[in-house]
Parts: C-alpha cells; sequence; structure tokens
C-alpha cells in the first residue's frame, strides 16, 4: 500500500531563487524505512520538509494518506500534521520544560487552546508518555529539563514526542548527525524496531551512507535537487555513490 | 644603529605631535567649562537673594529639622505609591503584550501596516515623559491615584514591549517548527515554541521597571495623580521643610525596599 506518493515536486524560496528540488518522484511503501542520501546541500532537508509543509513547495503533487497535501486548508493541514512524526537533528526540545512536557507537547494537535494553556493533558496521554518514556529508557529522568539531558537522550525524547502523535508516518531530518558514531547506531536501531512494531513507515534524511544502508530497506540519492537513485538497499553499487557524491568530489 | 636613531627621531616626532594635539584638546575644554560656568552660575544667579554664607546654611537647616507630626499622614500615601507602581507595571505588561506581538519582524501579523503601528507605540510611549502623561490623564479622569497608575502603565509599554519584541526577533525557530510540525495552532506555537524562550528576559525586564516605577509614582503626585508626591507638594507649597525631608525619607524608604525585592525576584527568575 502507497502511504506516500510524491510526483514532479519543485521548490523555489523566492520567485528569483535557485531550484532547490527540480522535480522529484518517489512513493513510500507502508512497511517502507526509506532513507534519502546525498551531499549537503542536496534538497535532503527541504525535501523532507514538503511532505508536512513545512516548506511550501512551488509545483508538484504530493498525496498522503489519500490527502492532496498541497490544497488542504490550513486547519486540515493540521489534522495532517497530527497524523506525522517527525524527528530533528537538533532535537527540537523545550529546553525549559521538563521531559514529560515535551513528550506530551507531542499531543497539542489533539489538546484545545484552553487545556493548552493550563498544560491539562488527559490520562490516557500521560499514561502513553509514561509508557514511551520507558520504551526509550527515560524512565529516570521524567522531571529533569530537558536542557539536563545528554545528546542521545535528548533524541530519545525526541522520539518519545513523535511516537505520541500515533503517527501514520515518521519523518527523520538527520536524526544522528549530530551525535557520536556509538549513540547514532543505537538510536538508529531503537527508532527501526519502534518504526516496525508500530507498522509505521519512515522516510529518513541520513548523510551517512553507512548507516543507511544498514538499517533501511529502500535508498533515494539526491544530488543538488536531482534524483540520481532511488531502489532497494541491496542494488546500491558504489558506483551509484559515486554519482550521487560526484559534485562534493569536484 | 643608523636605523635605530631614525625610528628614535620617528618616536619622538610621533610623540611631540600627540603632545600638541592633547594640549589643543584640554585648552578647548577649560574654555568650553569656564563660558559655562560664568554664564550660568555667575551670571546667571541672584546673588543679592542667597544672601550671606549663614543664609545659606539656615536654609538647609530647615530642612533638617524633621516635621515628626507628619509620620501618621505618611502611611497612606506611601502605600498608595507603591500600589501605584504594581498596579502601573502590571497593567502596562498586559498593554505591553499585542504591541510587541505587532512590533516583532518574525511573528507580526502585517509586516506592512501592524509592524511599523507596533514600533510607533513603542516610540510613543517612551518620547512621552510620565509627568506629561500624568498631566494628560489628570485631565482626562481627575485627580487621584488612576491617572498615576495609566501614566505608568502607558510610560511603561515602551521599554517592556521594546526588549520583548526583541527577545521574540531571537529566538531558536527549531521548538516553532516543531510545534508547527505537531500540528499545534498558532496559539500553541506561542505558548510552547515561544513563550518558553522569552519569559526570563520578560520577566527580569518587567521586575527592572517596577523598580524603575516606583521612583516615578513617587512624583506622580506634583501633578496631582496622588502618592507621596501630593503631599511632598503640599509641604512644599505650606513651606513646612521640616516635612519635606519626611516624604523624602518616606520616598528613599519606599526606594530601598524596591531595590531589595526586585534584586531577589531577579535572582528567582535567572
Amino acid at each position: 500500500m502507497t502511504v506516500l506518493c510524491v510526483r514532479d515536486l519543485r521548490v523555489r524560496y523566492s520567485a528569483k531563487g535557485p531550484e532547490i528540488l527540480k522535480g522529484i518522484d518517489f512513493d513510500v511503501q507502508a512497511d517502507d524505512f526509506m532513507a534519502i542520501i546525498g551531499p549537503s546541500g542536496a534538497g535532503k532537508s527541504t525535501l523532507i520538509r514538503c511532505i508536512n509543509r513545512l516548506v511550501e513547495p512551488s509545483s508538484g503533487k504530493i498525496t498522503l494518506l489519500d490527502q492532496d497535501v498541497r490544497s488542504l486548508s490550513p486547519k486540515n493541514l493540521r489534522g495532517l500534521r497530527r497524523d506525522v512524526g517527525m524527528i530533528f537533528q537538533e532535537f527540537n526540545l523545550i529546553n525549559r520544560m521538563s521531559v514529560m512536557d515535551n513528550v506530551l507537547s507531542g499531543r497539542l494537535g489533539y489538546t484545545g487552546n484552553l487545556r493548552t494553556l493550563f498544560r491539562h493533558f488527559s490520562k490516557p496521554d500521560i499514561e502513553m508518555a509514561l509508557e514511551y518514556l520507558d520504551r526509550v529508557g527515560l524512565s529516570d529522568h521524567i522531571d529533569k529539563r530537558a536542557d539536563e539531558l545528554s545528546g542521545g537522550q535528548r533524541q530519545r525524547v525526541g522520539i518519545a514526542r513523535a511516537l505520541m502523535q500515533k503517527p501514520k508516518l515518521l519523518l527523520l531530518d538527520e536524526p544522528t548527525s549530530a551525535l557520536d558514531p556509538k549513540i547514532s547506531r543505537e538510536v538508529m536501531a531503537l527508532i527501526q524496531s519502534i518504526a516496525k512494531e508500530l507498522g509505521v513507515p519512515a522516510l529518513c534524511n541520513i548523510h551517512d551512507v553507512q548507516l543507511a544502508k544498514e538499517f533501511c530497506n529502500r535508498i533515494i540519492g539526491l544530488q543538488d535537487g536531482v534524483k540520481k537513485f532511488d531502489g532497494e538497499t541491496d542494488n546500491l553499487r558504489d558506483r551509484d555513490l559515486e554519482i550521487i557524491y560526484a559534485l562534493e568530489v569536484l | 644603529m643608523s636605523k635605530n636613531s631614525a625610528s628614535l627621531a620617528g618616536q619622538l616626532d610621533l610623540r611631540r605631535n600627540r603632545q600638541n594635539k592633547l594640549l589643543v584638546g584640554w585648552t578647548l575644554f577649560l574654555i568650553v567649562a569656564v563660558w559655562c560656568a560664568y554664564g550660568t552660575i555667575i551670571q546667571d544667579t541672584d546673588w543679592s537673594r542667597i544672601g550671606g554664607r549663614s543664609g545659606v546654611l539656615a536654609s538647609i537647616g530647615r530642612y533638617i529639622s524633621l516635621d515628626l507630626k507628619l509620620l501618621p499622614e505618611l502611611l497612606i500615601p506611601t502605600i498608595e505609591t507603591f500600589m501605584m507602581a504594581c498596579v502601573g507595571t502590571i497593567l502596562g505588561c498586559f498593554f505591553s503584550l499585542p504591541v510587541a506581538w505587532l512590533g516583532a519582524s518574525n511573528v507580526t501579523p502585517s509586516k506592512h501596516i501592524l509592524y511599523p503601528l507596533g514600533r510607533f507605540l513603542m516610540v510613543i510611549s517612551r518620547s512621552v515623559h510620565e509627568i506629561v502623561w500624568a498631566l494628560i490623564f489628570v485631565s482626562v479622569v481627575g485627580l487621584g491615584a488612576l491617572p498615576g497608575i495609566l501614566a505608568i502603565a502607558m510610560r511603561s509599554v515602551g521599554f517592556i514591549s521594546k526588549i520583548t519584541a526583541e527577545a521574540i526577533e531571537n529566538i531558536d525557530k527549531n521548538p516553532v517548527e516543531t510545534i508547527r510540525a505537531v500540528g499545534g495552532n498558532e496559539f500553541q506555537v506561542l505558548y510552547y515554541g515561544i513563550l518558553p524562550q522569552i519569559y526570563p528576559v520578560v520577566l527580569a525586564t518587567v521586575i527592572f521597571e517596577w523598580d524603575i516605577n516606583i521612583r516615578r509614582s513617587a512624583v506622580m503626585g506634583l501633578v496631582g495623580a496622588g502618592g507621596l508626591g501630593l503631599l511632598f507638594f503640599r509641604q512644599m507649597n505650606s513651606f513646612n521643610y521640616g516635612g519635606v525631608t519626611m516624604v523624602i525619607l518616606a520616598i528613599l524608604m519606599l526606594i530601598v525596599i524596591g531595590e531589595i525585592i526586585s534584586h531577589y525576584l531577579r535572582k528567582a527568575v535567572i
């Protein structure tokens, strides 16, 4: 089953600026853990942010969970974003809030303004938060401030927050590039096992080809806004990598 | 050797040059200072009215004899002054919120109309003196503490909203993006993405402004807006110099108390 379908996606940040994405096509299936690899500046982050319209595409078609993403009203867009869990390179936690409050903020899309004002989350939400905090191994740090945690722990909070959304798709924007190699592997393994467990497909920007090969079943290679490779991980040859990273060598 | 002596000559030249510049600078300064003193102090003073040295001392002496009978009358105006500062600051905070929202370039609802309006309101608030604000409000709502509170609130808006707007402009955008990504609405973005980042700065600013507002509310009475200033004005008009000193001491005490409280509050916030 196709969860996400992207056709001829083009992005320009300003009318006269350069085209960042130059007509990208790809599909994500329900059981995919897909990597987007490519040199920095290739448009990986832009591509992933187009899916939930944190970046507005200039043209093309994005169909996510049978909805035409580009034509959604602001209200429906918020509804769609709720269904898409996102994990960030810099973790993007609210530093002055506790771990628990950060995890609960994943429920904001389901929470009214008055309840937001008093940070009053429902009992099932709190139960779910405790469960996911346990799942990512942070049960001992629930009431700590987010900025007291180490990098790996902070990313685990980010993972728990994304899971709180009950996502139907996970977007991962370089989830490991702020972490050391050992922690990176642990975090990727954790995300992969949770995604499998919950049956959620994932789309993951990653510049570390080794990690991509290890954890992802399909790979898209981007170079300067153009797709240069799209296929099973096993079919990725050194020759393809040379093409994808050709500009970086120059 | 010859190179050394050449550089020595160069150094001497350079130093002489600098000495000459300093000489000219200090001479000019002295001339201006003498001219100012002559114009304002010597020419502009009514020497015959001052009288002799004893006259001056006697005038100062009148202030030293405290009027302790005024003590019971001081209590209510002192509290009124304090409350005027507190209520005025709180009211100023409420006015500041929308102004900061309009005047922060990254969150303003309209960059071409409302953003300049926000900035304009900040400037207006600060460029009108608190006494002038008080005069305006006395003529609008009459005598008493209310015009003082309004004047202090109006005067506080400029500083609080400017610092708040700048804090909003300097936030880290990542948490904002995150709250958008979880499906949060604009209020939730503001409440979770922006507020936690700016509140320490805003609170410290408000405490600072409150500290200043105690001073401001002490003089509000000079134009009929209640508090210790009014009492001060009355003592001055009835030539009760001892009473004037009493009021000044009360103001001093208030300010010291405010200073102590704000010291601890600021510590608690940061």
